[in-house]
């Protein structure tokens, strides 16, 4: 800066000022600024880098869940029960049809015709413009979700998307719907096996990492997705065996039309030396497929009575909650007589009574600390019985005796072994306990305390409990501790899922390990051979009712008065038996519950009248199932059913010999000699000794109105029919066809029907012996 | 370096021939081109997936892109035509040019193209400009010229500083009725700019900035407007849906770019997550994908073409030529820094373009023509001595 400011000024040129005031602008707008500009770079984009971009990256981030498939449920013989296959979602994207300009009718018009919708709606979700995601149709199925697939294409619509889902199908609709269970639509285990193996069953979802714009479609070059495998659900077999399964459920569901049960019916059939489970049923059932649907008589109820929409839907929940109920494991019961079969196996391992120990009823007992003495169910009393007798007869006065002379306290340790309760450190609470079955909802049974128990002022709890009274238990241990008194004396751990299989094929199966040996072996012999006497001795036996032609059944009946509606002033009743099958070498034990049913069904409301007959069609049908051959005896099989030998075509003698030779009669019609037809058709089972009809160059005819038959004897009902031209068979073991009366019928009274007919009747033995609450 | 001997004054005479014979400042116009041409690039880059993914472009990715190069080659036409214009054109003009930026800025409250709250834009049809760009204009043109005529007098109240303040004011005044509050806060920073280089005392300056602080203060506390802003900017992450999503965005992008960036074209921010990606916020997009070393990169080349425009100035034997290149130069530079401080929230978030690099037609050919009159007024410097 050699020149002197008046020089430049005089110049016009800038002065010096000014160049210095130049220098410091460019010093701060050319220097200083920008080091601050490049510091603050460096502080966002090194410095901060990490934790600005993980945030960038989780907006920019969209993760799709893909949907693990869900385990299959198989039964113990591979029968699938639960399996799930895809399905898509389909939805629209209503910005995209905007953005790239594409028919929006033309969309609602043609996935309304594939969906089966309305095309309004549809059309209405086209043009929520601001929206990229809306669902037109969920869990649509594999053909369907082609045809929307093929006509997206043809239309090259992006607006159309489609979403793997995957759905829950159960082949076999209701059956074993209570151990099966469902799940919803975000496909999560909800009840049954379903949701106690969900973890197993679901796997693990998968994801899609994919990097999209802000408006959440792909990025256009840049793009990233990332993938992590979906890992498939493991498949879970489980003990059922759906072919009992269904016997069970069959005649269980006869059960509870032909004595109009009130409050449904469950039954569990146990393999008594492992403890798993075949068969668990709990009625009124639902379809699995469909399960938030009630049964159509619930509905028609809560319609009639329901008064505005919101005690509507709270009745329908009801109902729903009603349905998925397993009574089985839920719900608790005084199990009254069938608890005599515990009573008794503790008394003979103890000791106390033998095969030849006698007992006196008189028709009542007196008992400490009572004020009334305990009443047998038989008023006059039963007299002088041997052991065997007092359990064939039920005998509650016997049974109060045995149970004194077991004593409170080796009782109530009995008790807890055979798995009713678990104590605890204080004895002075009510106790409670679980069989620890896998599967969710298992109830609590509810036993007194062991000072209530074992107070040896007051003998009145440990009376009552002798003959199952008084103290609450579920089903399931009930089958549970019955199960260790005839399989050896082994309490087995009841278990439902046989075993997991994972995707690599690891199979983890279920090891049934005895929780402990109650009682010994030979406890265990005497017990079974006693219970086989209760079913199999048809003049002395309360639980003859289910006796099956050809087999060894051993059982005991039950009927529990329900105390809370006793209190109440109502009388209900649960009616129970519990078979063992084959009686010497015990299989399977069964139990059936019928819980409330009509007095005005024409049954008497006992467990030997109801439920014993249930459980006599239900182990006929199971035992041959199994492959347990029948050995008959010779009155057995002149007593049993019979098929109609093929006569047609044959001379009148000839027809004449096959018939005699089959046990049955015959009435010709017509005038011929040769059987040009014959009812029933060959091959119809029929009960012995109907009369066959032979047509000898005439034509069939007759028929008419079905009769009741309830109330009739075998006999009697077979000759009722025959005057119609119609035959009868029975679907329990007909033992005594002049004593054992109908308890129901295939064919309702009342229906027309053609001579021919073959009317399918129950039978049971109505004794005034048998009559009575045990 | 030594420029004292470049000015020493030749015969007036042979001053206009060197004038007229002496040629543009190479550096300061390769810098400006190479600004120009990162900027345009820039442009694509951040613009494609806005384009593509929108109807009104029919989506057409490269539709800003091709739009910002034809007004950049226009641009760049203009540049050169004015550059050859000689400086006493400029002084002539600079009171017509200042009339009708107030004539415009009069009307675009009235026939201006709406814009949210605001009439900021004209509508020529083929494009749209603010007259606020013409205003900046020709407030260093104008003011310029008035400090030439002065002289001496700037140091006085009367000439120094009631003409400019009048002038301002009403500029401000216009501004503040469209209302274009960052364009206001520009104008005063060059017309402050101008009076500073022009000679006038320093006391006004820290009178005027005083004045202004607490005016800023004022404004603050009791205009909810300015105090959201404030807390926005202190602390962008307290909501990032809503008035902080626009900066938390843009340091989400600057920041995902770590020391090189994801590559030119490969922003992820672009897709619509960052708000004014190809205009006020292209810088975060130059972030992303060019990292941290290319951002410096950029502020370095911008901050040698200020710092060429302020040695241009510097060596100016015409004081006109002097102040009109350093507030043009000065011009640049506020608007550089304003905006990458914005980007980075530096500062609260205001509107205000990257020149060379923000799509915009008529605000890019505005800032080519600055930058020709500038190589107009390097004609005027002899030849480099070494």
């Amino acid at each position: 800066m050699a020149m002197s400011p008046k020089g430049r000024e005089r110049s016009g040129a800038p002065n010096r000022m000014m160049l210095r005031r130049t220098l410091f602008l460019l010093s701060v707008c050319g220097a200083a600024a920008f080091v601050v500009l490049a510091a603050r770079l460096y502080y966002l984009q090194i410095v901060r880098h990490d934790e600005l971009e993980a945030r960038a990256i989780a907006q920019q981030v969209r993760e799709t869940t893909v949907s693990a498939p869900r385990g299959t449920i198989y039964d113990r013989k591979g029968e699938v029960l639960a399996v799930s296959a895809g399905v898509d979602t389909i939805y629209l994207s209503p910005a995209e049809i905007e953005l790239y300009g594409e028919d929006a009718g033309a969309i609602a018009a043609g996935l309304s015709e594939i969906l089966g919708l309305d095309y309004e709606s549809v059309y209405e979700k086209t043009q929520n413009t601001g929206s990229w995601y809306e669902v037109v149709a969920r869990k649509v199925e594999a053909d369907t979700a082609e045809a929307v697939r093929q006509f997206k294409q043809a239309g090259g619509y992006n607006g159309i998307k489609l979403e793997a889902d995957t759905k829950r199908y159960y082949p076999n609709g209701s059956l074993a719907a209570h151990v099966i269970g469902f799940v919803g639509t975000d496909n999560t285990g909800l009840g049954g096996i379903e949701a106690k193996y969900d973890k197993a069953l679901s796997g693990t979802n998968g994801f899609i990492m994919r990097s999209t714009t802000a408006a959440g479609t792909d990025m256009l070059y840049t793009s990233w997705e990332d993938y992590f495998d979906a890992v498939p659900g493991e498949d879970v077999e489980l003990t059922i065996d759906s072919g009992i399964q269904y016997y069970v459920e069959k005649h269980l569901a006869q059960a509870v039309e032909d004595y109009d049960i009130q409050n449904g019916a469950a039954a569990i059939c146990m393999e008594v030396d492992t403890g798993a489970i075949l068969a668990m049923a709990s009625l009124g059932n639902f379809d699995l497929n469909d399960y938030q649907t009630i049964s159509d008589e619930a509905m028609a109820e809560i319609d009639a009575t329901a008064m505005s929409d919101e005690e509507r839907s709270e009745m329908i929940a009801a109902a729903q909650q009603l349905q998925w109920r397993n009574k089985a494991i839920s719900d608790t019961y005084e199990p009254g007589s069938t608890f005599k079969i515990i009573t008794l196996a503790m008394a003979l391992e103890e000791g106390v009574v033998d095969l030849d120990s006698t007992f006196y009823c008189g028709g009542s007992v007196s008992v400490p600390g009572r004020n009334t003495p305990v009443r047998c169910w038989k008023s006059g009393g039963h007299g002088s019985q041997t052991l065997t007798q007092a359990v064939q007869h039920s005998c509650n006065v016997a049974f109060v005796n045995i149970g004194l002379r077991v004593g409170a306290e080796r009782f109530y340790d009995y008790a807890e072994a055979f798995g009713f309760f678990d104590r605890g450190s204080d004895s002075s609470v009510q106790l409670t306990g679980t069989t620890g079955i896998d599967l969710g909802g298992e109830s609590g049974s509810i036993w007194w305390s062991e000072d209530v128990f074992s107070n040896p002022d007051n003998l009145s709890q440990l009376a009552a409990a002798s003959f199952g009274q008084t103290f609450n238990i579920t089903p399931i241990q009930l089958i549970t501790a019955v199960s260790a008194c005839v399989n050896g004396g082994y309490l087995m751990q009841p278990y439902l899922v046989e075993s997991v299989t994972g995707l690599d094929g690891q199979v983890q199966e279920h090891e049934s390990e005895p929780v402990r040996q109650v009682i010994s072996e030979e406890t265990s012999a005497k017990a079974r051979a006693i219970l086989e006497q209760v079913v199999g001795d048809p003049n002395e036996g309360t639980g003859r009712n289910a006796y099956v032609a050809g087999y060894r059944i051993g059982g005991k009946t039950g009927t529990s008065t329900k105390t809370t509606q006793e209190i109440a002033g109502t009388k209900e009743y649960i009616v129970s038996f519990l078979g063992v099958a084959p009686a010497d070498d015990p299989q399977i034990a069964l139990l059936v519950l019928l819980d409330n049913p009509s007095s005005e069904s024409g049954i008497y409301v006992s467990g030997g009248q109801m439920a014993a007959p249930v459980v006599g069609k239900m182990l006929a049908d199971i035992l041959p199932y199994m492959g347990i051959e029948p050995e008959y005896s010779d009155t057995e099989l002149m007593a049993m059913d019979r098929a109609a030998p093929d006569v047609t075509g044959l001379s009148l003698d000839e027809a004449r010999a096959k018939l005699s030779d089959s046990s049955l009669s015959w009435r010709v019609v017509g005038s011929g000699n040769t059987v040009t037809s014959q009812l029933p058709a060959a091959n119809s089972v029929i009960a012995s000794g109907s009369e066959v009809l032979l047509y000898a160059d005439a034509s069939p005819s007759g028929g008419g109105s079905v009769p009741n038959l309830t109330g009739m004897t075998y006999a009697e009902a077979r000759q009722a029919l025959s005057q119609l031209g119609m035959f009868v068979s029975s679907d329990s073991s007909v033992t005594d066809a002049s004593g054992q009366l109908v308890s129901g019928q295939s064919v309702n009274a009342g229906t027309a029907a053609p001579a021919g007919t073959v009317v399918t009747v129950t039978l049971y033995d109505n004794d005034e012996d048998l009559l009575g609450i045990y | 370096m030594n420029y004292a001997g470049a000015r020493l004054a030749p015969e007036p005479s042979l001053e206009r021939k060197r004038a007229a014979q002496g040629s543009i400042d190479l550096p300061f116009a390769a810098l400006t081109l190479l600004l120009l041409t990162i900027g345009v690039v820039m442009v694509l880059s951040a613009s494609y997936a806005r384009a593509y993914y929108s109807a009104s472009t029919g989506h057409n990715a490269a539709y800003y892109f091709l739009r910002q190069l034809g007004f950049a080659i226009a641009g760049t036409a203009a540049m050169f035509v004015m550059s050859r214009i000689p400086m006493s054109f400029y002084r002539r003009m600079s009171f017509p040019l200042l009339a009708v930026s107030l004539v415009l800025l009069a009307v675009v409250p009235f026939i201006g193209a709406a814009q949210g709250d605001a009439r900021r834009w004209i509508d020529l049809g083929f494009t749209t400009f603010q007259p606020s760009e013409i205003a900046k204009l020709a407030v260093i043109l104008y003011f310029a010229a008035l400090i030439c005529k002065y002289k001496s007098d700037m140091a006085t109240f009367r000439y120094g500083i009631l003409p400019f303040a009048l002038v301002l004011g009403l500029i401000v005044g216009l501004l503040v009725l469209e209302p274009h509050f960052s364009a206001a806060i520009i104008i005063i920073a060059i017309g402050g700019v101008m009076l500073f280089l022009g000679g006038v005392k320093l006391r006004w300056f820290i009178g005027v900035g005083v004045t202004a602080l607490a005016g800023l203060a004022v404004i603050i506390t009791f205009f909810p407007y300015a105090s959201g802003r404030i807390s926005t900017w202190l602390d962008p992450f307290a909501n990032t849906s809503g008035d902080g999503y626009q900066i938390v965005q843009s340091l989400y992008s600057i920041g995902s770019g770590g020391l090189f960036g994801l590559g030119l074209g490969q922003g992820r921010q672009t897709y619509m997550y960052l708000p004014e990606e190809h205009n006020d916020f292209i810088f975060a997009v130059v972030c992303e994908e060019l990292g941290f070393a290319g951002a410096v990169a950029i502020l370095l080349l911008f901050a040698a073409l200020i710092v060429r425009g302020y040695i241009l100035a510097m060596h100016m034997r015409d004081r006109y030529s002097f102040l009109v290149t350093a507030g043009i130069t000065t011009l640049l530079a506020i608007q550089v820094i304003l905006n990458v401080a914005v980007v980075t929230n530096l500062v609260p978030c205001t509107g205000i373009s990257l020149p060379f690099f923000s799509y915009g037609g008529t605000a890019l050919m505005i800032q080519l023509a600055e930058m020709g009159i500038v190589l107009s007024a390097s004609r005027d410097i002899p030849a480099w001595r070494s």
